[in-house]
């Protein structure tokens, strides 16, 4: 097939790139063609780098654009130093997320030094995904998002900062950080509130927070619903704002059923479906009645 | 005589039965059937009433003994006939009984017939919840995805915010590089000026030492053969 034989010319690719990279290292080569061999081993090491990307062999193609990475580095061009770290990094991704993630971070890192937050920022959440997706490491991800949410909000850039804070505080909420959960949650909403483009996902928010907030405690789903209220009259109105206070009253009676009954068949669920996280939230909730009435036995 | 008045007389009996027979159709009848009646009638009540008169001239011509009889007879045929007449015209306004009973219908009559109205009110009932059901589905599928269409609303309104945010973040960089660009071609333009300047100026140095050369050589020259006239001058005198 066309792409071994490809193959076999970008192994050839490599290993002439490499004779001139080291020939390059003696003083007199350095002297006379020292930078032109230099940069042409780089070239080389892309293009043997492209050629295993079609072949479909990422885990050479990732290695070759390390190295053409590194060679950047010693001509001191971080920008294209960088993007090949990011080129590496994709590749990498396909085969092996923890040494894409190191490539990712290596580039992330010069970026930094750079200055360019942005891009930083968006690579961040790239690495940010690898662990959510592949390595399941949902701490790190967190940290990830947070890192790239900071960067954002640092580049005036509200709503994607605003899309990874969402995200982390989803996270939270699952490893039962709940505190940063509201915290984050009550702030998106509160800024997302006054711009007309994004109000009406601002209910969406209260919501959450609403939800995070009866976890811990009923009292304070109580006042947090009020305040929402008081701050956003419009969610008085949404349907699930009449959902959450249907849930505060069945708990205040720890009513079990009258709590399934308000939120499935009939009312919310049927028109609405919940997603995921809400309904564990929720089941969440319900455990606490079901403890609470367990309590008093 | 008296045969032809009794003839009269029975002629006047049977004609008489016949139009009572008539006026009590008339009645129950209507259009066509009804004028024709009415027609008929009128012609008999006239033959009636020559009966009548023909009568009448018998009676006349009687001996005055019988006479009496006979007249009395003809009173009361008189008053028939009246009577008859009176008959016929109210039977051409009046309603017949049968005419009423069609009108209002045969309520009172039977109770089957209340059976199956009320059955059909039940069905046209059920007829009715069902399609009021079928419209409040409609209603609520209408919401569902009425909903659904505002949860797609949101997250599109949120996506066209990120992408306004980086489109601004673009122009604002791309006004950056213009500006970047716009300094770098003005530094390049100084570059190649003062090149420009320095190749004219090293040709002009070099123009003034390859003339001051010359000059220097011209002048070498000149002070040689200055110096060789005089040293001949010298000579000459020594």
């Amino acid at each position: 097939m066309d792409n071994s034989g490809k193959e076999k010319e970008a192994i050839q690719l490599m290993a002439d790139a490499d004779k001139k990279v080291k020939t390059s290292g003696s003083f007199l080569g350095g002297m006379f063609g020292g930078p032109h061999k230099v940069e042409e081993a780089c070239e080389m090491y892309c293009r043997a780098a492209n050629m295993f990307k079609m072949a479909k062999n990422w885990n050479a193609a990732g290695n070759a654009f390390c190295q053409a990475a590194r060679i950047h580095m010693q001509l001191q061009n971080k920008h294209d130093s960088a993007t090949s770290f990011i080129d590496a990094g994709n590749a990498f991704k396909k085969a092996d997320p923890s040494e894409a993630i190191k490539c990712l971070n290596a580039a992330v890192d010069i970026y930094t030094d750079m200055g360019r937050f942005t891009i930083a920022a968006k690579h961040h959440i790239t690495i940010a995904e690898i662990y959510e997706s592949e390595l399941v490491d949902i701490e790190k991800a967190i940290a990830h998002y947070e890192q790239a949410a900071d960067y954002y909000k640092g580049e005036e850039s509200n709503s994607s900062a605003n899309k990874c804070l969402l995200k982390v505080g989803a996270y939270a909420a699952q490893l039962e950080q709940y505190a940063k959960a509201i915290e984050i949650y009550e702030q998106v909403g509160s800024s997302t509130m006054d711009n007309p483009l994004l109000k009406y996902s601002a209910k969406e928010y209260f919501f959450k927070a609403s939800l995070c907030h009866f976890i811990v405690d009923e009292l304070n789903a109580k006042l947090a619903v009020e305040k929402y209220e008081e701050m956003f009259p419009a969610f008085s109105d949404s349907r699930e704002c009449k959902l959450l206070k249907k849930l505060l009253d069945a708990h205040e009676e720890q009513n079990c059923e009258a709590f399934t009954e308000a939120v499935s068949l009939n009312e919310f669920d049927s028109i609405s479906r919940l997603d995921q996280w809400q309904t564990t939230m929720l089941l969440r909730i319900k455990k606490t009645i079901q403890g609470d009435e367990g309590d008093l036995k | 005589m008296s045969s032809d008045f009794e003839a009269y007389e029975q002629d006047f009996g049977t004609l008489t039965a016949e139009i009572t027979n008539k006026i009590g159709r008339i009645p129950k009848l209507g259009g066509e059937e009804k004028t024709q009646l009415v027609l008929n009638v009128d012609k008999q009540l006239e033959e009636v009433r020559e009966l009548m008169e023909q009568m009448d001239l018998e009676v006349r011509e009687l001996p005055i003994q019988s006479r009496g009889m006979y007249q009395s007879r003809l009173k009361s045929y008189k008053g028939e006939m009246d009577k008859l007449e009176k008959d016929f015209k109210r039977s051409r306004i009046a309603y017949s009984d049968e005419v009423r009973n069609e009108l209002l219908g045969e309520d009172a009559g039977s109770s089957e017939s209340q059976l199956i109205k009320l059955r059909e009110e039940r069905a046209h009932l059920l007829d009715n919840t069902e399609k009021l059901e079928r419209s409040s589905r409609r209603l609520d599928a209408g919401y569902q995805i009425a909903v659904e269409t505002e949860q797609v609303g949101q997250e599109i309104l949120a996506n066209l915010h990120t992408d306004r945010e980086k489109i601004q973040r673009s122009r604002d960089r791309l006004r950056e590089t213009d500006a970047n660009l716009g300094k770098s071609s003005r530094i390049l333009t100084g570059m190649l000026r003062r090149i420009i300047q320095n190749r004219v100026l090293v040709f002009v140095l070099g123009a003034i030492i390859l003339i001051t050369i010359i000059l220097a050589i011209y002048f070498n020259r000149q002070k040689a053969f200055f110096w060789s006239t005089l040293r001949q001058c010298n000579e000459e005198l020594d």
